[in-house]
């Protein structure tokens, strides 16, 4: 995508500016979305997004500039306006670049560079609205979205580094709106991964109508959720959103480098409750959160975060290790060629256990059962989190009572770590877009169905 | 090449296929700095070009965008917004506005000269840094920041339209992070002027201090309704939140529940609430929207009476109205409607009356993305804050939350103050209000 003596050109002239490290990071994007409402295709839009990232490194400065333009007089002239400050006596320059591929362990076979496959995209989505009208005659709206993406990424820094690799997302959503008089509520069923569209001989239409008519006639009924201190069960799959936010974003060196974690200080200590074992890992296979190589060129990993309850490792970038001494875990990541890299998660999620989910229930005499979760936020430097409940049930004397609604959970990191008690089998991951200082990414959160002993939760009631 | 030519050649594409369409272009150059433990932490320096088309052809409508400006990117770009029009379902009231105008902003008014040098804006991010961490306390200052930005819109249709919007912004931010014994806290807070001289350090580093000292004692409070104000930051971004209920789009689709309330009383008598895009002291400050229709000042509620939707000209074709000036369109997006910059009419309360009693002052909500439903209104958010007595902050409050239904809360209005305040970031105008009965738990 950028001519091999551009970057040699660009990265020699960053050294002899005097910066300790110079990267090249080059992207093009292909994008797709088919947008379907009442029964209808409302939109199909496509895209290409191109641009050059620069990332110059004086000491613990980052110094970052990106344009559209590929002339090696353009670059330069960023990296001259970049360093004004900052030159100094020129370091030796770039030796040679040493090209390497990574190994691809996420195939992808109907790319959109090969075909927009929108006819089928339209087909599966019409299918999903018709089986969720199907489902109930309370459905009264559908929101179908397909999005696919293909990034092409292209890497050199002045430590010899060359590679490439191409990254193929998808991702399937249908919204469903259940109407009775001015009662409406919302419910949702989402799948993706890093693989091209093939994933629809995994997605059955059907399912897909079937699940968010079932999650939007529920709440529909759902009463107020009782307010205050109480035990929750929370589901599995996206369930995991407690663990990304209570304490995944806390161990980014991003937020540890700057002792803006509470975490910052506590390597090899009990953080948590030594049922919790937790991983973030950029291998499991075609996973939304994958990645063959981070956005700095570095092969991913699988990375133990915590292990029976003690702190094992952070997530580590580039900057992150010159700055906490730690390995770099393969965590650099950014959403596109606008950001500089940090240290990012990638499929996030707390290892399962061996309660039985009747078990949990049965253990509680007032709570709520959190079938599904919605988003939610952390600030790291207090730990405090929040998030929304958008399936949840009233529990009472060990057994589920009724749907309840507009629920929040909130807590600290710290705290919640310690009261997950009891850890289930039921497995699974669910894909998010994380946002933070690098933008957007795809992650990955999971969990088997857990229990937390004590948390605040919002409510109406 | 100049964008105007490339705008031309895109066009006379689009009409040689037999369409009609409207495009987009919109450029950027942005400066960002951050600071860490006196030295400069992140300098960012940036220049961007995008490309965004609209086709309409047999009434069906599909868009495009390129950042890349190469002759064979720009040619891909009408293709693919050709190909996406074919599976489209034909949409009778989204049309091409016939529009001939040639319309652009004041650089005078919103892109004066910037004369200030790089080393003052980096001086800035420092100074700000440096003076928030050597107060008592402060752990670190993890966020900061000095921003500076010029942006430009043009706007081109196969009508003759052609539109050019240009303004430039400059902005200063931090959070500190407190802590004394066990307890910790995180406040921050920014800046925005269109003059870089404009900001003022000190005035930021006091407030951003001054509010997390006063945080680090936060406890909750007991469970209970209680009367409820939520400060000048919160209150806009509240009404943003549920900023779907003014939606013509929404109403199109059937998903805005106020869709057959034009009319009703759907708010305090007292309440009067209006898009007001033309104040040029506000950083909404439009003057036309992105289909190219000039902007007006337009009450949403008038004395507690839903009196408008907002509409671009095709939500407004649908219903047999006109545009209100509320099209929305980026490169990468299609048509929408959006509102500019929110003006809440201040009411008659002086500020002893509001404060009167017991009343709990939010300052700070999470989970706004999250925890809320704008079909139904309800919502539960993490909050902080103050629990007050006639007006004297006698708590911080953090650790809770507040929950309710919005719509209704619209009709829970207690008083309305008379001095109206700007958000810092300058997009909304409002009083403050008291709410009466919010459930908050702790």
């Amino acid at each position: 995508m950028l001519e091999l003596n551009t970057a040699e050109t660009v990265i020699d002239h960053g050294l002899s500016l005097g910066a300790d490290f110079a990267e090249v990071f080059v992207e093009r994007s292909l994008t797709s979305a088919v947008n379907t409402l009442s029964s209808q295709v409302q939109a199909v839009e496509s895209g290409i997004d191109f641009g050059i990232g620069l990332r110059l490194v004086f000491g613990a400065k980052v110094l970052y500039g990106y344009t559209n333009k590929t002339a090696a007089d353009e670059l330069k002239r960023i990296m001259i306006e970049l360093a004004a400050k900052d030159q100094r006596d020129p370091r030796l320059g770039l030796v040679a670049f040493d090209f390497s591929s990574p190994e691809e362990r996420h195939p992808a076979t109907r790319t959109l560079s090969l075909d927009a496959d929108v006819e089928s995209k339209v087909a599966y989505l019409l299918a999903s609205d018709s089986a969720a009208r199907a489902a109930s005659n309370l459905i009264s709206q559908t929101r179908g979205m397909c999005r696919q993406k293909e990034q092409h990424v292209e890497i050199f820094n002045s430590e010899g580094c060359h590679t490439r690799d191409v990254r193929n997302y998808v991702r399937a959503t249908l919204t469903a709106i259940a109407a009775d008089g001015q009662e409406q509520a919302t419910g949702m069923w989402s799948d993706g991964g890093l693989l091209g569209w093939e994933i629809r001989e995994h997605v059955d239409p059907k399912k897909t109508g079937d699940e968010a008519a079932r999650q939007a006639v529920v709440n529909l009924g759902a009463k107020a959720c009782p307010s205050g201190r109480m035990p929750v069960v929370i589901g599995n799959g996206f369930g995991g959103v407690i663990f990304h936010e209570a304490c995944g974003h806390l161990l980014e060196t991003t937020s540890v480098a700057k002792k803006a974690s509470v975490f910052h200080d506590k390597m090899g200590e009990m953080i948590a409750n030594e049922a919790v074992s937790a991983v973030d890992d950029g291998t499991m296979v075609n996973e939304w959160g994958s990645i063959n190589i981070d956005d700095e060129g570095m092969e991913t990993q699988r990375t133990q975060l915590i292990k029976e309850g003690r702190l094992t490792s952070f997530l580590v970038d580039r900057m992150g290790a010159e700055q906490t001494g730690f390995d770099r875990t393969g965590s650099g990541r950014r959403e596109s060629y606008k950001y500089a890299p940090a240290s990012r998660m990638r499929n996030t999620f707390i290892e399962p256990g061996d309660a039985d989910f009747d078990d949990m229930i049965g253990s509680i005499d007032r709570g709520i059962f959190a079938a599904q979760m919605g988003g939610g936020s952390v600030q790291p430097g207090t730990g405090e989190f929040n998030f929304a409940v958008t399936e949840g049930y009233y529990v009472e004397d060990g057994k589920i009572q009724y749907p309840v609604k507009a629920a929040t959970l909130i807590s600290t990191g710290p705290a919640v770590l310690k009261e997950i008690s009891m850890v289930g089998r039921d497995f699974s991951l669910a894909c998010g877009m994380c946002g933070s200082v690098s933008g957007a990414v795809p992650t990955s959160v999971g969990q088997a169905t857990l229990k937390v002993d004590d948390i605040l939760v919002g409510g109406q009631g | 090449m100049l964008a105007r030519d490339e705008a031309d050649q895109i066009l006379t594409r689009v009409r040689e296929a037999g369409a009609e369409g409207d495009l987009i272009i919109d450029q950027g150059q942005a400066l960002s700095l951050k600071a860490k433990d006196g030295e400069l932490e992140e300098h960012k320096v940036t220049s961007s070009q995008v490309f965004g088309l609209r086709v309409i052809k047999d009434g069906r409508v599909g868009t495009a965008y390129s950042e890349a400006a190469d002759p064979e990117s720009l040619q891909a770009l009408v293709q693919q917004a050709l190909q996406n029009a074919s599976y489209a379902a034909v949409e009778p009231n989204e049309k091409i506005l016939p529009n001939t105008a040639q319309l652009k902003t004041d650089d005078a008014l919103l892109c004066p000269d910037d004369t200030a040098s790089i080393d003052a804006k980096i001086d800035l991010a420092l100074e700000i840094e440096a003076r928030l961490a050597s107060k008592p306390k402060v752990k670190n200052v993890p966020y900061n920041g000095v921003q500076d930005g010029l942006g430009e819109r043009q706007l081109f249709s196969t009508a003759g339209l052609s539109a050019l919007s240009r303004s430039r912004s400059t902005a200063c931010f931090a959070y500190a992070l407190l802590e004394e014994g066990e307890n910790n806290a995180m406040e921050g807070l920014g800046q925005v002027s269109r003059q870089f001289s404009e900001l003022q350090a000190s005035r930021l580093v006091d407030s951003v201090y001054q509010n997390a000292l006063d945080m680090l004692a936060g406890k909750e409070i007991a469970s209970g309704r209680y009367d409820v104000m939520f400060d000048a930051e919160m209150l806009p971004s509240l009404f943003q939140v549920f900023a779907m209920m003014f939606s013509g789009k929404s109403a199109k689709d059937g998903v805005n529940p106020m869709r057959d309330k034009i009319g009703s009383m759907i708010a305090d008598p007292r309440l009067t609430l209006r898009d007001n895009p033309l104040a040029t002291t506000g950083f909404g400050y439009a003057l036309f929207d992105d289909e190219g229709t000039p902007t007006q000042s337009l009450n949403l509620i008038e004395e507690g009476q839903l009196t408008s939707l907002v509409h671009n000209s095709m939500t407004g074709s649908h219903f047999g109205l006109q545009s209100t000036g509320h099209g929305t369109r980026g490169p990468r997006s299609t048509l929408g409607v959006g509102l500019h910059q929110l003006e809440l009419v201040g009411g008659d309360a002086e500020q002893t009356a509001l404060t009167a009693g017991r009343t709990v002052l939010i300052t700070d909500l999470t989970g706004m993305h999250s925890g809320a439903n704008p079909i139904s209104g309800e919502f539960s958010f993490g909050a902080s804050g103050f629990l007050c007595e006639d007006g004297e902050r006698v708590q911080a409050v953090r650790g809770i939350t507040v929950a309710g239904n919005f719509y209704d809360m619209l009709s829970r209005i207690d008083l309305i103050g008379a001095e109206q305040h700007w958000n810092w970031e300058r997009s909304a105008l409002m009083p403050s209000i008291r709410f009466s009965d919010v459930s908050i738990s702790g």
